[in-house]
């Protein structure tokens, strides 16, 4: 090996990363050359961004592109193979505790225990995340009346349709009022009207100054995003504003832009 | 699977005997009494493991398991029968094991009844000095020890009680974890800051609490219902219970760390589980008959262990320490099991 001064600087950096904050001004979420490998399959290929604090957050991919595996890193569920990333000030590999009570989490799957009734979920989990039980029963009550659930609060969250199962499975999820909710394609299986109402909620929450880090396939949703990032394959092909996507790939729509990325994909699904 | 069950019933397990462990005393050694022990230890039903020093010897052998059927010769065997043409020996049966004992004592006394002319024609013949009243007879009395009345619960309540604590804390809590794998909410606990250790032990802890009311439940009927004595210490027949209850949760973890769906923990608890614990925990079959590789396998088997522990603390009426051994496997079974399924759960994550 030539000695060029590039180990010198892999040390200076190496310290320095100790010294200097990893997050900038502004950010929530900084990930560099995270990746995630299943034996001989990378999943999630040296990706590297970062999120602001208070913005909605766009995670786009086909199936099978990485965008689950890449979530679930960030929310601590799956330890990165390689890479590094700090989550709500925290460090992912070191401080996953800390990382785990500033976030919230809706997964694919609808999550709420079915045979809970409404508030006995809402109980449950307010409980997990250490509330205490009188701040639980005054927020409850607050929920419900702006889910405008009053009257179900003593029903079965299996008889509730889809629509306001997720509705309620997001008011869950940011009920410990984290810094950060991660949603793993929330809006799944209803119609576009359903879905534009959980926008509005999402809308409401980031109002508030969360932050939503949201995956999704419908390109619809993808417009309402602040900024959103295409992975193809692993790796992040594209990350920008959807207006900036879409003139720098010079397409009517995100559906356009996508279609462009995801024609690259080598991978089967 | 059928390849299996075929294979297993058909060869491998068998209600015959086989080499069933005899060990004998003889007050007054003799080439008489000696022959005879040889030819029941040629047969292949027999292996003479013991031969006692005095009766105490061979009671304490019984209580250790080393031995299962002793026969106590008559006090000058061969001179009672030279003068008398007829001479008793004893044969002692472990009841906990009724299949055993009585085809133990069916075949001995097939044994004893065909060789005893022969034999003395044989002595005769190579000492002609000596004098016997041909023909003779040898007159077998059998007791059964631990199990007089020979009733057949004896032998199945401890199986009965492996069998239940197996299904309700493998079965129910590996099925109970993967149900909430299944529909995404194990995901949304596993995210929560609560430790991943504490979501599982809280879902275990309502299975610890039926099982234990199952466990109170069985051993009340069997003593109540069936009559069957806990001759033992009833604390320690708790005690491994609920150490055995703790093995078979931790194995339905392992279980719900290794499969994704509610049917295969359901078929993987039923198969891995169940069907060795019915067929080689020695609950039906004998272990000693089986062949060599699969009472390999039986070693592997909690139940079996817990089994013979609940045999011998309840039927027999041992103390403890006879089967302290058995305690000390069931232990390391669940060091081994719940370090495996920590390892298999960091491993998923």
């Amino acid at each position: 090996m030539i000695w060029d001064g590039s180990f010198r600087k892999k040390i200076i950096k190496y310290v320095n990363s100790d010294t200097e904050p990893f997050l900038r001004e502004g950010e929530i979420i900084r990930a560099e050359g995270l990746t995630k490998c299943f034996g001989d399959f990378v999943a999630v290929d040296h990706i590297s961004f970062s999120v602001k604090k208070g913005e909605i957050f766009g995670f786009l991919g086909a199936n099978g592109a990485g965008k689950t595996t890449a979530m679930k890193m960030l929310c601590g569920l799956s330890k990165p193979t390689e890479g590094r990333a700090e989550v709500a000030g925290y460090d992912l590999k070191w401080e996953v505790r800390k990382i785990k009570r500033s976030i919230g989490y809706m997964s694919q799957k609808f999550s709420l225990y079915e045979d809970l009734k409404v508030w006995e979920n809402i109980r449950l989990f307010g409980g997990i995340y250490g509330l205490s039980d009188k701040e639980i029963q005054i927020k409850t009550d607050s929920l419900l009346e702006r889910l405008g659930l009053e009257q179900q609060r003593n029903m079965f969250v299996r008889s509730l349709p889809l629509g306001w199962k997720q509705k309620l499975a997001f008011s869950v999820a940011i009920f410990h009022e984290p810094q950060i909710v991660f949603l793993d394609e929330p809006t799944g299986g209803v119609d576009p009207a359903t879905r534009r109402g959980f926008w509005e909620m999402i809308y409401d929450a980031a109002e508030w100054g969360l932050t939503v880090f949201v995956t999704t396939h419908y390109m619809d949703e993808a417009e309402y995003c602040d900024r959103v990032s295409i992975m193809v394959d692993g790796r992040i092909e594209a990350l920008d504003a959807p207006s900036a996507l879409k003139s720098k790939y010079n397409a009517a729509n995100m559906d356009q832009v996508f279609h462009t990325l995801a024609r690259k994909a080598k991978r089967d699904e | 699977m059928p390849v299996v069950m075929i294979v297993l019933f058909g060869f491998a397990l068998s209600t015959e005997l086989k080499n069933v462990k005899v060990g004998v005393y003889t007050p007054t050694d003799d080439i008489f009494t000696r022959k005879l022990i040889d030819r029941i230890g040629e047969s292949e039903y027999f292996t003479i493991v013991f031969d006692a020093p005095d009766k105490e010897a061979l009671d304490a052998a019984f209580l250790n398991n080393t031995i299962e059927v002793g026969m106590i010769f008559q006090d000058n065997f061969y001179s009672t029968i030279s003068h008398d043409g007829r001479a008793s020996v004893q044969i002692l049966l472990d009841g906990t094991n009724m299949n055993i004992a009585q085809m133990a004592q069916f075949y001995l006394r097939n044994i004893i009844g065909t060789s005893v002319q022969e034999l003395a024609q044989e002595v005769v013949m190579a000492d002609p000095e000596l004098s016997l009243n041909l023909p003779v007879e040898i007159k077998p009395t059998t007791s059964m020890l631990y199990n007089p009345q020979m009733k057949s619960s004896f032998n199945f309540v401890p199986g009965v009680m492996g069998m239940i604590l197996t299904l309700v804390c493998s079965m129910m809590t590996s099925v109970s974890i993967v149900r909430e794998k299944e529909r995404g909410t194990m995901e949304v606990l596993l995210v929560s800051p609560v430790k991943p250790f504490l979501v599982i032990l809280a879902k275990t802890i309502p299975y610890f609490v039926i099982s234990a009311l199952n466990l109170a439940t069985t051993i009340l009927l069997a003593i109540y219902l069936l009559q069957v004595p806990v001759s033992g210490s009833m604390l320690w027949v708790v005690m491994i219970s609920l150490l055995y209850i703790m093995v078979s949760l931790s194995l339905g973890i392992l279980v719900s760390t290794l499969v994704s769906t509610q049917q295969e923990a359901i078929l993987i608890s039923a198969m891995v589980f169940l069907m060795p614990t019915l067929l080689l925990s020695g609950m039906l079959f004998p272990i000693e008959s089986m062949p060599v590789i699969l009472q390999y396998v039986s070693y592997i088997i909690p139940a079996r262990w817990y089994i013979d522990a609940m045999k011998a603390l309840m039927i027999q009426g041992v103390s403890v320490k006879y089967c302290i051994d058995l305690v000390a496997i069931l232990f390391a079974f669940l060091v081994a099991i719940t370090s495996l399924s920590v390892y298999k759960y960091k491993d998923r994550l």
